[in-house]
């Protein structure tokens, strides 16, 4: 007997337990919901619920035996594509009908043609999976396909929709370059399989013809097996007749294409195009002509074979693989631009978004850039430079160090030089990470500059002495030459310190990047090959400059040039000043020199100067790598300017300072100086005076941090660096550790300076040396954690340095930075530029009405203490003199200043 | 008009559509996937034109056709309303497709509502595309429930797509440029107060950019309305200033929705009617100015304002899926209360919040020189400060709450950590930041608007 419990689970679950529906209740699939963010969802959320952990790239291929599928992603990790189904992914995208051009045999046509199709960009997503994607469909011929053609895409795939539409246009940019490389390097291997096949044709033609006779004499002109033959024949005839025909329509790309494509172009250059088609029409009259003639590249010999009659069936051929279809420098050359493409838009959007704003409209504020900006492109346009070639893309903002053009090293490889040229460009690639805060031109040059010397001393020394044998174009490159060979000829790797943060501070472990750290791992044992062998020619120098030592103060005024002091900064103040650079002499800038440096042409470099270089190493050269403005004669003139002036401060040799580790080699990052933020935080929430520290960084004191630990004083040099006015591109005017005695230009030119604390005789004078400049620095001992410096009592610093900040992160906190600084050098920008400010407005003023304006303007309109104007007024001291000197010349800091102020201990 | 009978001919059902000036746009298509025949194409609206367009009406089908293709495969969920675009080199065109799923006689297809561009338009559409797909999605919504009804959904997407179309090509005309110079902007007067009273322009600059860069301006004299939407847009990116729109000297365009800034010109009466629903839907609280009588008003901060908008929404399909009829509520009629929802007609208030940013920027713009390209780099310096600060804001609140994971509580600790003590300051940061990041008013001032009432009181008090 049935009970009412056994019917329970036949009745519909609407039916037990549920409450009646209102039917006038809107249903929610109708509805919309009442808060964006509901449940535990929140701003961030959007991301987290896909099944991949970040975005990636995806290749995919409409194969004509197993449909779409995935064929690589990039970065090529299983964990970054999680539990995402590819495959399903695959299906999805390639099953959008994006292009419905005809393939294969046209209609009143009775062979093949080839349809050059353009590339269909396609925005689509699974909003189920959380998957959104930038879907770029290409073409590539393949001799053995249906049709010849083989349907592929690239897909840039984000969990964030808005990130590929708001990118559209960067995204498909950047992907038409890599189709671009892809589909050369497919049209060169499709011609050299098109000359194979018409090789292996005639070979079968020749084979058949010889048979045909054979049997003609054998059994008759008329039995079976001739007539087969004949029959063969004709088939073969007629198919040589055909690939003759592919052949033309590959070589004869349509130039249209090319024009109208994004990619910016290359073969335009009618000797290449025309060289092109000099080897290819050859090649239709006379099938022997070999595959070198179109792909300009000297293969193995090939032997024909002879072609069956009936070709494999569909499914049993195997397909070529993405690789095998693609000319493989251009293969490579598609997955370098890929990659940099993942790591240009790694990331939340709401970086990129205001990474390119920023950038923006940092071009439109060049003249305060260099206090506080990392450099980037907006340097670019202060100084021009010459590109590599003709026909080379203009430098992208967005990936930098992406191959170039396919046609122009297309070109390259015609040339017959092609079999190094891999090799080469491989060599002069930076890895993706270390290109996306930097422009394309310097991320071309980086590697180069990884490969200098990493020591600011060896570097510029070797300046002043290229001019002799060289032109300009080449002084600087040979400038770094005897680092690399010596480099080379030492044959060791230092693992040191530097080279290991530099390592860390990329992500990506790429080839390339390997190869860079090791360059320069090699060249940063390089000083201390050196000082070896120049340690006994520096000696005799040291009693002069012992004497040197004993120069006050008073006497360092005496021997420099003595200028009267601006009055709108330095009122009443004694500056010491070197003469600046002529500007007519000072028109070709360092930088762009340094971009058109190849390695060897660094090895023809004179060897022999290697010592004298070190010899000739000035105090003023951290500055001089940077000194954009000048040419190598006037820079010497400079040098040796500064030599007459200075005086050191202790017995000094160039051999000790060459082994302290400089960090010049490579420009400052916004990553690295985000990381410096963490030690930032670190030193505002541990010292108190903080803020008298940063006071002092920010008037222009040289600040000397001084201990007996390197890793303490390395990373308060590293705090303090973020807060440094005119920091450099290469940060040379900090010096994080010195463990030999400085000079007294050093105290100018290095505005933070990390000294090791000696317990030896040269440390205690070292000791009694700075004692004696208190008055012009600051010192901060992280031994005894006290500073000696002027008080600060304003409040803008107070802003940027609170140490009961609730900020957690270093980042966050240099970001903080980043903006009160901006604020702060913004208001000296107006304080230079103020209208009436610094000039009389009427004949009857006096300098003395001048200056109480200005004051006046700091105290009451901007509202600014004592300390807080001197800031302003350090700043824009720097800015007038940028101003003055014109874009793309480095800022040299002014001159020592006497301060009556006393400076005071401060201690925990 | 019911749905119930389809057109019996395979011919294309299609509307010409009148406008004013160049169309950009070459067609909009709403094709479905029929369960035997595969995509068909039901509607085609396009401009009426005199010569010949681009593409004929076997083309539009044809590539209307083509975003349904691959869509045999979509698994997402009821009511969700998908995106794609096309750029198609080979046919030189963009199209930009919703997809989404409808009743037709019965059965659940899927549909997809396609705006047909041609190429060249691309970065003229792109700054465009959020505004035209936002627009589009709600009215799919109306669309849904008509269709469920068995009615038409065409007359309700007609709708909008009208407006769209018109929106695109008034935009053709009188967008702003990318590029503005401040000579032709209020910033190049020898004085601040030269051209407008100076709490007047501060009070229109600030409250500007506490309402993400969103304003509309009104005034008579076409010239003094549009030197003012240049104004504003000097705070914008280019990109959302080729998402404004200038006034037009002989009559004025219609309010729409989604756009930052635009100048609207009253009428010979000397006023200007908003509509009350299209405000409401904007995506960002506005500002409203009037240059003829020096008013600045501005909405409730985007939290209340997207509060206040979902329910407005909710309302609206409401009371279309309880309408007995097609006859009964047509789709262009205003909801104005319902049992649950009384909007608050008066939605523009005074600017409640005085800032310092904007201040001390007017006030020391104008000691730089004019027409020497100072004050281009001052006002450089200043959106780099202003973007920079949002985006350490944004990353702060992100630290503090571990990307979303626990409720913001130190407001406080905020204010004083990035040195935002003044709470106009703090509306201007952080409706920068709900650009860079959507939501996050919503997610820092809590989610219910009484709460949030409630927060900013207590923000008020600090």
């Amino acid at each position: 007997m049935i009970g009412s419990p056994d019917l329970v689970a036949f009745t519909k679950d609407d039916d037990f337990g549920e409450t009646d529906v209102d039917p006038c209740l809107l249903p929610d699939e109708f509805s919309v919901p009442l808060f964006t963010h509901a449940g535990n969802s929140n701003p961030w959320s959007k991301t987290s619920y896909a099944k991949f952990a970040r975005d990636f790239i995806l290749i995919s291929e409409f194969s004509e035996q197993v449909g779409p599928q995935p064929l690589l992603t990039i970065p090529d990790e299983s964990k970054v594509c999680g539990t995402f189904d590819l495959n399903y992914f695959s299906l999805r995208i390639m099953s959008v009908d994006y292009q419905a051009s005809f393939v294969g045999h046209p209609p009143g046509c009775n062979y093949p043609k080839l349809n050059f199709v353009e590339d269909s960009k396609v925005v689509l997503g699974d909003s189920k999976e959380g998957a959104f994607a930038y879907v770029h469909h290409l073409t590539l011929y393949d001799l053995e396909a249906r049709g010849f053609v083989r349907p592929f895409c690239m897909a840039y795939i984000s969990a964030d929709e808005s990130k590929i539409m708001q990118q559209f246009q960067q995204l498909s940019t950047e992907f038409s370059k890599a189709s671009e490389w892809l589909k050369t390097g497919n049209r060169k291997a499709f011609a050299s399989e098109l000359v194979k096949k018409l090789k292996d044709l005639e070979y079968t033609r020749t084979v058949l013809h010889k048979e045909t006779e054979l049997q003609k004499k054998n059994s008759g002109c008329y039995s079976t097996q001739v007539i087969d033959k004949a029959n063969e024949l004709a088939n073969v005839e007629k198919s040589i007749y055909e690939h003759k025909d592919l052949l033309r329509q590959i070589t004869s790309y349509p130039s249209r294409k090319r024009i109208d494509c994004e990619f910016p172009q290359e073969s335009d250059d009618p000797a290449t195009s025309a060289e092109m088609d000099k080897k290819a029409t050859p090649t239709e009259c006379s099938p022997e002509v070999s595959p070198e003639a179109i792909t300009g590249k000297r293969r193995p010999s090939y032997t024909p074979q002879l072609i069956k009659g009936k070709s494999a069936k569909c499914f049993d051929k195997r397909l070529k693989t993405l690789e095998e279809l693609c000319d493989s420098y251009f293969f490579h050359q598609t997955m370098e631009q890929l990659r940099l493409i993942e790591s240009a838009f790694r990331g939340d959007l709401c970086h990129i978004y205001t990474n390119q704003i920023s950038q923006a409209l940092l071009k439109k504020q060049k003249i305060t850039n260099f206090l506080y900006e990392v450099y980037n492109d907006w340097e670019d346009e202060a100084v021009s430079k010459p590109s590599f070639a003709g026909n080379l893309p203009p430098p992208t903002p967005l990936l930098l160090g992406a191959p170039q053009s396919p046609e122009a090293v297309h070109a390259d490889l015609d040339a017959e030089t092609s079999v190094e040229k891999p090799q080469e460009a491989e060599l002069t690639e930076s890895s993706p990470s270390d290109l996306t805060q930097e422009n394309s031109d310097e991320g071309t040059d980086a590697e180069m500059k990884v490969s200098s010397g990493s020591s600011g001393e060896s570097v510029d020394a070797a300046g002043p002495e290229r001019p002799e044998r060289h032109s300009e174009a080449e002084a600087v490159p040979q400038a770094f030459c005897p680092d690399v060979v010596e480099g080379n000829a030492a044959g060791t790797v230092d693992d040191g310190e530097d080279n290991d943060e530099r390592v860390s501070a990329t992500d990506s472990p790429s080839p390339e990047h390997n190869r860079a750290s090791y360059q320069s791992a090699i060249h940063e044992q390089e000083p201390s090959v050196k000082v070896d062998g120049d340690m006994g020619g520096d000696e005799p120098k040291s009693p002069g400059l012992t004497q040197d030592l004993d120069l006050t103060g008073d006497s360092v005024l005496q021997a420099s040039t003595m200028v009267q002091a601006d009055a709108s900064c330095c009122m009443g103040q004694e500056k010491l000043q070197y003469e600046e650079p002529s500007p007519e002499l000072a028109e070709n800038g360092f930088p762009d020199r340094v971009v058109k440096r190849e390695p060897q042409s660094c090895l023809q470099g004179d060897l022999t100067l290697g010592k004298a270089v070190t010899a000739e190493d000035s105090p003023a050269v951290p500055n001089a790598l940077n000194s954009d403005g000048l040419s190598d004669d006037m820079f010497r003139m400079n040098l040796d300017d500064l030599s007459d002036a200075t005086s050191f401060m202790s017995a000094s040799t160039n051999s000790d300072r060459l082994s302290s580790p400089c960090h010049y080699s490579n420009p400052v990052t916004l990553k690295q100086k985000k990381r410096a933020g963490q030690n930032a935080l670190r030193f505002i929430r541990q010292y108190p005076f903080s803020q008298q520290a940063i006071f002092c960084v920010l008037t222009g004191r040289t600040l000397v941090v001084l201990g007996a630990d390197e890793r303490t004083v390395r990373k308060l040099v590293n705090a303090l660096s973020i807060f440094v006015p005119n920091l450099g591109k290469y940060g040379e005017t900090v010096q994080p550790w010195l463990s030999c005695p400085f000079q007294l230009t050093d105290l100018q030119n290095w505005k933070i300076i990390g000294l090791h604390r000696m317990a030896s005789p040269t440390g205690s004078s070292m000791l009694h040396s700075l004692n004696r400049y208190a008055r012009y620095i600051g010192v901060l001992d992280a031994d005894q954690k006290t500073l000696r410096c002027p008080p600060y009592r304003g409040s803008l610093i107070g802003n940027m340095a609170n140490h009961r900040t609730q900020i957690k992160r270093g980042s966050t906190y240099f970001m903080h930075v980043q903006c009160m600084l901006t604020q702060l050098y913004s208001k000296a920008f107006l304080y230079t530029f103020c209208h009436h400010l610094h000039l009389p407005i009427s004949l009857s003023e006096d300098q003395e009405t001048v200056a109480s304006r200005r004051s006046s303007f700091l105290h009451q309109q901007l509202g600014y203490n004592e300390e807080d104007s001197k800031m302003i007024q350090f700043l824009s001291e720097l800015i007038k003199q940028s101003y003055l000197q014109g874009p793309g010349r480095m800022v040299h800091p002014p001159g020592f200043c006497f301060s009556y102020i006393p400076s005071f201990v401060h201690k925990i | 008009m019911s749905s119930g009978c389809p057109p019996q001919s395979p011919a294309v059902a299609k509307t010409e559509v009148s406008l004013e000036g160049e169309s950009p746009m070459l067609a909009a298509t709403f094709a479905y996937w029929d369960n035997i025949l595969g995509p068909r194409v039901r509607h085609i609206w396009a401009p009426r034109s005199e010569e010949p367009l681009l593409l004929s009406d076997g083309e539009i089908t044809f590539l209307a056709n083509h975003t349904l293709n691959g869509e045999i495969l979509r698994s997402a969920e009821c009511g969700a309303v998908d995106v794609k675009f096309f750029v198609l080199a080979e046919k030189g065109v963009i199209i930009v497709s919703l997809i989404f799923d409808g009743e037709l006689k019965g059965d659940k297809n899927t549909c997809a509502l396609s705006l047909i561009l041609p190429q060249t338009e691309l970065p003229f559409y792109l700054p465009l595309h959020t505004v035209c797909v936002e627009r589009l999605k709600h009215i799919i919504r109306k669309g849904r429930i008509w269709m469920k009804k068995g009615y038409s959904i065409v007359s309700v997407l007609t709708s909008e797509i009208v407006p769209i179309m018109e929106l695109l090509a008034s935009m053709k005309a009188h967008s702003v440029p990318e590029d503005i110079h401040i000579k032709d902007t209020v910033l190049n007067d020898d004085d601040i107060g030269d051209s407008c009273h100076e709490d007047f322009l501060h009070k229109a600059i600030s409250s500007h950019l506490q309402t993400c860069g969103c304003s509309m301006v009104v005034g008579s004299n076409p010239d003094k309305v549009n030197k003012i939407v240049r104004t504003l847009c000097l705070f914008l990116t280019p990109a959302e200033r080729k998402c404004s729109r200038l006034c037009r000297a002989e009559s004025s365009f219609r309010y729409d929705t989604g756009l930052f800034v635009q100048g609207l010109l009253k009428d010979s009466t000397g006023s200007f009617v908003l509509p009350f629903r299209q405000v409401l839907y904007s995506p960002y609280p506005t500002t409203h100015i009037d240059v003829d009588v020096n008013t600045v008003k501005q909405m409730p901060p985007c939290h209340e304002h997207t509060y206040n908008q979902r329910r407005y929404m909710r309302s609206e399909l409401s009371a279309l899926w309880k309408a007995a009829s097609e006859d009964d509520i047509g789709p262009e009629t205003v909801i104005h209360a319902d049992e649950t929802f009384t909007p608050d007609l008066n939605v523009f208030q005074d600017v409640m919040h005085k800032d310092t940013l904007v201040k001390s920027f007017l006030d020391e713009v104008f000691l730089l020189k004019p027409g020497l390209g100072l004050r281009s780099t001052f006002l450089a310096q200043f959106l780099l400060l202003l973007h920079r600060r949002a985006l350490t804001l944004l990353k702060y609140i992100e630290d503090e709450t571990q990307k979303g994971k626990k409720p913001f509580r130190s407001l406080r600790s905020l204010k004083a950590d990035l040195d935002l003590p003044v709470e106009g300051d703090l509306s201007i940061v952080m409706a920068m930041a709900e650009k860079l990041k959507a939501g996050l008013h919503s997610f820092v001032f809590g989610k219910s608007f009484y709460t949030s009432v409630q927060e900013r009181d207590v923000l008020m008090s600090f």
